[in-house]
């Protein structure tokens, strides 16, 4: 029996960001560490509840460096988040600062809680 | 990464040469370099390159403002520090908290052939680099031949 995985077509390794997701009454908020990740070269796609994320991280600035010491792999970032409630895809806002990106995610106004007023 | 791996009969000196091959294949490849250096699970973590006799740093600051750290040097130390000014969440529940948030200080040792004085910073989209140059008396030198 053979099994297949998905694979990248850039070489090199994927890294999961360190990510924060709070919940409240109207929606999810996520932050992801994506350090040396611009502007453009972040994809952000939600599809069938599955919210990706990918981060491109430009390695030319590694051109021409030695490695004496490393701490930390350098590479594209890969996260993939199953919500289970309800988003509104259209209403996702996206904003990128000193290598966070925090996403503001709507539900649905279905998936709001509802308070009903008892007579 | 498999390092050994043990067949039925275990040829000692086959797993030897195995040994060796994924030994240099690691070191030979510039990917493979994560190996458990002293200083990992250390926030912020650091990588240390050479640029010619240069000495380049990069450490990895998400969510850290260029305005919110500083870097000191002292002799041949460089010490950087920095204070998160994010603020938790005020309403909602936490799902996941994974980011380092609050302050830290590194100091790093630097080899005698380069003049923390002399170091310049900059940060962009999270990264920190710290470019440390080569004195002066390291740097090769023409000597010019007279006729005498």
């Amino acid at each position: 029996m053979t099994t297949t995985t998905e694979q990248n077509t850039r070489p090199g390794r994927s890294h999961a960001p360190k990510v924060d997701i709070v919940e409240t009454e109207t929606g999810l908020r996520l932050w992801a560490d994506l350090p040396g990740v611009d502007e453009g070269s972040i994809e952000v796609e939600l599809v069938d509840g599955v919210l990706a994320i990918r981060g491109r991280v430009a390695t030319e600035a590694y051109e021409n460096l030695e490695p004496l010491y490393t701490e930390y792999g350098v590479g594209d970032f890969d996260a993939r988040f199953r919500l289970s409630n309800a988003i509104d895809g259209d209403r996702i806002e996206a904003k990128l600062r000193n290598g966070v990106l925090e996403l503001a995610l709507p539900k649905v106004e279905a998936a709001k809680p509802r308070k009903i007023e008892v007579s | 990464m498999a390092l050994l791996t043990f067949r039925r009969e275990l040829d000692p000196v086959n797993a030897l040469f195995r040994l060796q091959e994924e030994l240099e294949r690691v070191f030979q490849n510039p990917r493979g370099l994560d190996l458990g250096p002293s200083g990992r699970g250390v926030h912020p973590p650091v990588n240390v390159f050479r640029s010619g006799d240069d000495v380049v740093i990069r450490i990895e600051v998400p969510g850290f403002a260029p305005e919110n750290l500083s870097i000191e040097s002292r002799g041949q130390t460089l010490s950087i520090s920095g204070k998160c000014s994010e603020e938790p969440a005020a309403e909602g529940a936490y799902h996941r908290r994974e980011r380092f948030a609050g302050e830290f200080s590194r100091s790093l040792q630097l080899p005698r052939d380069v003049d923390p004085s002399q170091a310049s910073a900059s940060c962009k989209h999270g990264v920190l680099t710290l470019r440390v140059p080569a004195r002066a008396e390291v740097k090769p030198r023409q000597i010019a031949v007279t006729a005498s």
